[in-house]
C-alpha cells in the first residue's frame, strides 16, 4: 500500500514539474520577442537622436583633437 | 571643487585615444590613452594630453607609455591605474559605482575580454560590459541597423581595423585585422631610417601622416621637411620629404587594411550585398581621416565610401547610446548573444 502511495506522488511530482518547467518555456518565447523588439525599438532613429544631440562635449570636457588621431 | 555624482559610463578605451561618455551628459572626456610613470617609484606623473606631450621627450627616469597594443592590453596593472585616474576625473569614486560599457575590437580573445572588464572593475566600475567597436560605431554613425538592410562600417582605430556587415541589430558578417593607423607611423618611422638614415620619434612620425600621408594620390600635394637625427654622425638633420615617398613606404598597411574590407564584403550575405552598392559603406575612426583612403577603398571595391559625421566619436556615442537604453540593448553585450 506504502510504495503504491509513494510511486503516485512521485508520479504527480514530476507531472507538476514538468506543467510548470512547459509552462515557463512557452512563456519565455514571447519574452524573447519582446526584448528584440525593444532592441529594434531602442535601436530606432528616434531613439538615437538624444544621444547624437549629446555630441557636444560638455564644460569640464577635455578634447583629444591635439593627440593622436587614431582611436 | 565639486565633484559630480558618477552616473553609468560607456568608454571607447582606444589604442590612442580614451573618450568616455556619461549617461545623460553626452561626451566628458576625450584624452590619448597615454600614462607617464616614475620609472624607479611607479608613481604616475600624468595621464592623457599632458602625458603624450611626453612621449619621447622624458629623462630616464620617466616613462610615457601607451598601455594598449592593438586594442589589447599589454600592461594590465597600468591599464587599471589609467582607467582608475580617468574615472576618478569623471566623479567615479568609492562611493559611486557606476555600471559600464567598454568598446573594444571585436577580435580580442577570451583573456583579453577578461583583462579590460577586470581592470574597469578594480578601477571602480560596479559592472563591466564589452561591446564590439564596429557594432558601437554604427550605431554611433547614425546607420540603419534597425532595419533589415545591408549596413557596412569599416573602424580604423589607432591598432585594429574592423570591417561589419550590420543587419537588424546584429552582426552578419566581420573582418578585423591588427593594423591601424600607429602601423601607418610606424613604417613612415622606418621609411626614414632606412631610405634617408635619420631617426624620428613616434610623434614626428605621426605628423609627417597628417600633413602628407595618403593612401591615393590627391590634389595639392606638399613636401615636407622632416628634422631628425643622423644615424651616421649623431647630429640633427633635415630631410624633404615627398608624398609619393610615404605614399610607398605606408603601402603594405594600407593594402592590408583594404584586403580585410574585400574580405568583408566577400562574406556578406548576397541580399545584403546589394544594399552595399546603393547605400555605400561608412568609414569611422581615426585612421579613416588618411587622405585618400576612402576613394582608394571605393577604386578597390567598387562600393561608395562615405565618411561619417563624426568618424572620432562615433564608437563612444554608439556605447553611450547602449547606457542610455542599457536595458533594452544589453542583448548586444559581447557574450550576451551566445
Amino acid at each position: 500500500m506504502i510504495p503504491a502511495l509513494v510511486v503516485i506522488v512521485v508520479l504527480v511530482v514530476l507531472v507538476a514539474l514538468f506543467a510548470v518547467a512547459y509552462a515557463g518555456r512557452n512563456r519565455r518565447q514571447p519574452d524573447d520577442i519582446d526584448s528584440f523588439r525593444r532592441q529594434i525599438d531602442a535601436l530606432s532613429p528616434e531613439a538615437r537622436r538624444e544621444t547624437s544631440d549629446r555630441m557636444k562635449p560638455s564644460d569640464g570636457a577635455s578634447n583629444g583633437d591635439d593627440g593622436a588621431n587614431g582611436t | 571643487m565639486m565633484v559630480p555624482m558618477a552616473r553609468d559610463l560607456a568608454i571607447d578605451l582606444g589604442t590612442a585615444n580614451t573618450l568616455v561618455y556619461m549617461k545623460g551628459r553626452g561626451i566628458v572626456l576625450n584624452e590619448p590613452s597615454v600614462i607617464a610613470l616614475n620609472r624607479q617609484t611607479g608613481e604616475v606623473l600624468a595621464t592623457g594630453r599632458e602625458a603624450w606631450q611626453m612621449i619621447g621627450r622624458t629623462p630616464g627616469y620617466i616613462v610615457a607609455v601607451r598601455p594598449l597594443r592593438g586594442g589589447a592590453i599589454t600592461d594590465f596593472e597600468i591599464t587599471e591605474r589609467m582607467i582608475r585616474l580617468l574615472l576618478q576625473r569623471v566623479g567615479v569614486s568609492r562611493f559611486t559605482r557606476p555600471k559600464v560599457v567598454i568598446c573594444v575590437p571585436s577580435a580580442i580573445t577570451e583573456v583579453e575580454r577578461r583583462a579590460v572588464t577586470d581592470a574597469a572593475r578594480r578601477a571602480g566600475a560596479a559592472d563591466a560590459n564589452l561591446i564590439e567597436q564596429p557594432m558601437a560605431a554604427a550605431i554611433g554613425a547614425d546607420l540603419p541597423i534597425d532595419e533589415p538592410v545591408g549596413n557596412m562600417v569599416i573602424d580604423i582605430g589607432g591598432g585594429t581595423s574592423e570591417t561589419a556587415v550590420i543587419s537588424l541589430g546584429g552582426i552578419v558578417a566581420l573582418e578585423a585585422v591588427r593594423v591601424g593607423s600607429f602601423d601607418i607611423d610606424a613604417a613612415i618611422q622606418n621609411y626614414v631610417r632606412r631610405e634617408h638614415g635619420i631617426a624620428i620619434g613616434e610623434r614626428t612620425a605621426e605628423e609627417i601622416k597628417v600633413a602628407i600621408g595618403s593612401a591615393d594620390p590627391t590634389p595639392d600635394e606638399n613636401q615636407a621637411e622632416v628634422r631628425g637625427r643622423d644615424l651616421m654622425t649623431g647630429l640633427p638633420k633635415t630631410v624633404i620629404l615627398t608624398p609619393e615617398e610615404v605614399r610607398y613606404a605606408i603601402e603594405d598597411v594600407v593594402s592590408s587594411i583594404v584586403a580585410s574590407v574585400i574580405r568583408c564584403l566577400s562574406k556578406a550575405p548576397p541580399e545584403l550585398s546589394q544594399d552595399f552598392l546603393v547605400r555605400g559603406m561608412y568609414l569611422v575612426g581615426g585612421g579613416g581621416l588618411l587622405r585618400g583612403l576612402a576613394e582608394r577603398i571605393e577604386r578597390e571595391t567598387e562600393v561608395p565610401v562615405k565618411m561619417s559625421n563624426v568618424p572620432l566619436e562615433a564608437v563612444v556615442l554608439g556605447a553611450g547610446h547602449v547606457i542610455e537604453h542599457y536595458e533594452a540593448l544589453k542583448g548586444m553585450f559581447m557574450g550576451a548573444r551566445r
